[in-house]
């Protein structure tokens, strides 16, 4: 009984480590695209990806690359935290406007 | 238009094959009253659904939209508990199936159970149904001019081609026989659940709240994308991601031993009964 609790506490821990310091990253979405397109970050960094919504319509930012999936409202901002990445290119784009396409370049 | 309709297709799949499995499995079993109050939670939260989309739309909003996020994960993981709670008490009804008429009378659905599937079938619609009326309301915002009608028509035709392929899907399960459906919508029931919680982790996971552990666990991106059909089917009926994170692969992982345990407490406890009424009726 002991080993099962000790495993899920040392796993919560672990988890909740998460809150370490992190890195704001300003992103846009406006009519024409993403805005930076492409946004650096070095490997293992933790990142508050700050999506804005400039245009009149709902927009998802979405990447399988990154597992992530969130809708934002016209004129709102959502946050979406990325963390530990190894380096390599992971694509974004707005699931409601395909033709907007972006990517996280992690060094 | 195409794009449209698409769209409205992956958004409106999971909450089709939700209502989809539910109706199914009451309607090979018996249960109309049960089908009424999933058929109940569904259309009520398209209502819902209407009315929260248009309120968060404004800039009123009352909440901001990470704490929306943070509520439906919280929606999700009160899902996965009631769902668990209705796979229980299925096995055990499957268990008793082809028992005497008096047997299945006392099956009758118990009123916390008919609210329980009105729930599952409620949350499943509501949370996609949502996200549809903001991309559809963006829809009409956009396009503010003779082909927003038209484009609004292939929007509620991708939904309609969900609810056709949901139909699809589970009329292949009428071929089985009523032992192997129940036995495969159960495992089903199961998976979708896992699902559930995976996604709901994920979200806490974006918002910062959990620690993914490990970003990428594995990579199936070559063998199976998210945006094939397959893919798209996968990933609404039991979360499949190609490149899920540790803490993701862990929850899933960690659902189904636990509810095999609780599935089988539930045997324990269903023979217990079985031993102990013959007694009873012999007094």
């Amino acid at each position: 009984m002991a080993r099962p609790r000790l495993l899920l506490t040392a796993l919560l821990l672990l988890a909740a480590t998460a809150r370490a310091e992190e890195r704001s990253v300003p992103l846009a979405v406006a009519e024409h695209g993403f805005a930076p397109p492409e946004v650096e970050a070095a490997a293992g960094e933790r990142l508050r990806l700050e999506v804005t919504n400039q245009t009149a319509a709902a927009i998802e930012f979405e990447s399988f690359e990154l597992n992530r999936e969130r809708v934002v409202p016209p004129g709102r901002t959502v946050a979406v935290y990325v963390s530990g990445l190894s380096p390599g290119r992971y694509e974004f784009f707005d699931d409601f406007h395909q033709e907007r396409r972006g990517a996280l370049v992690v060094k | 238009m195409i794009e449209t309709l698409l769209i409205m297709w992956r958004e409106s799949l999971e909450a089709a094959l939700i209502v989809g499995i539910l109706l199914t499995y009451l309607a090979r079993s018996g249960e109309r009253a049960g089908m009424r109050y999933v058929w109940a939670g569904a259309l009520g939260a398209v209502v819902a659904a209407v009315a929260m989309g248009l309120a968060s739309n404004g800039a009123a909003a009352r909440l901001g939209p990470d704490a929306q996020e943070l509520l439906q994960a919280g929606v999700l993981l009160l899902a996965v508990g009631v769902l668990s709670w209705m796979v229980v008490w299925m096995h055990r009804n499957a268990r008793q199936m082809g028992g005497d008429l008096r047997r299945r009378a006392d099956r009758a659905l118990a009123t916390g159970r008919l609210v329980g599937l009105a729930a599952i079938a409620f949350v499943a619609v509501f949370r996609e149904g949502v996200e549809a009326v903001l991309f559809l309301w963006g829809v009409v915002v956009q396009r503010a001019d003779a082909s927003a009608p038209a484009l609004l028509a292939a929007g509620v035709a991708g939904a309609g081609l969900a609810v056709a392929t949901a139909w699809l899907f589970f009329r292949g399960f009428a071929f089985l026989n009523l032992q192997t459906f129940f036995r495969v919508t159960g495992i089903l029931l199961l998976l979708v659940a896992a699902g559930l919680l995976t996604a709901g982790v994920n979200k806490l996971i974006g918002l910062g709240y959990l620690s993914p552990i490990k970003p990428q666990v594995w990579n199936t991106a070559w063998l199976l994308r998210e945006d094939s059909l397959l893919g798209a089917l996968l990933g609404a009926l039991i979360g499949y991601r190609s490149r899920p994170s540790l803490l993701e692969v862990l929850a899933f992982l960690a659902y189904l031993p636990a509810m095999g345990w609780a599935l089988h407490r539930a045997d324990l406890a269903a023979r217990g009964a079985a031993e102990r009424a013959p007694a009873r009726s012999a007094a």
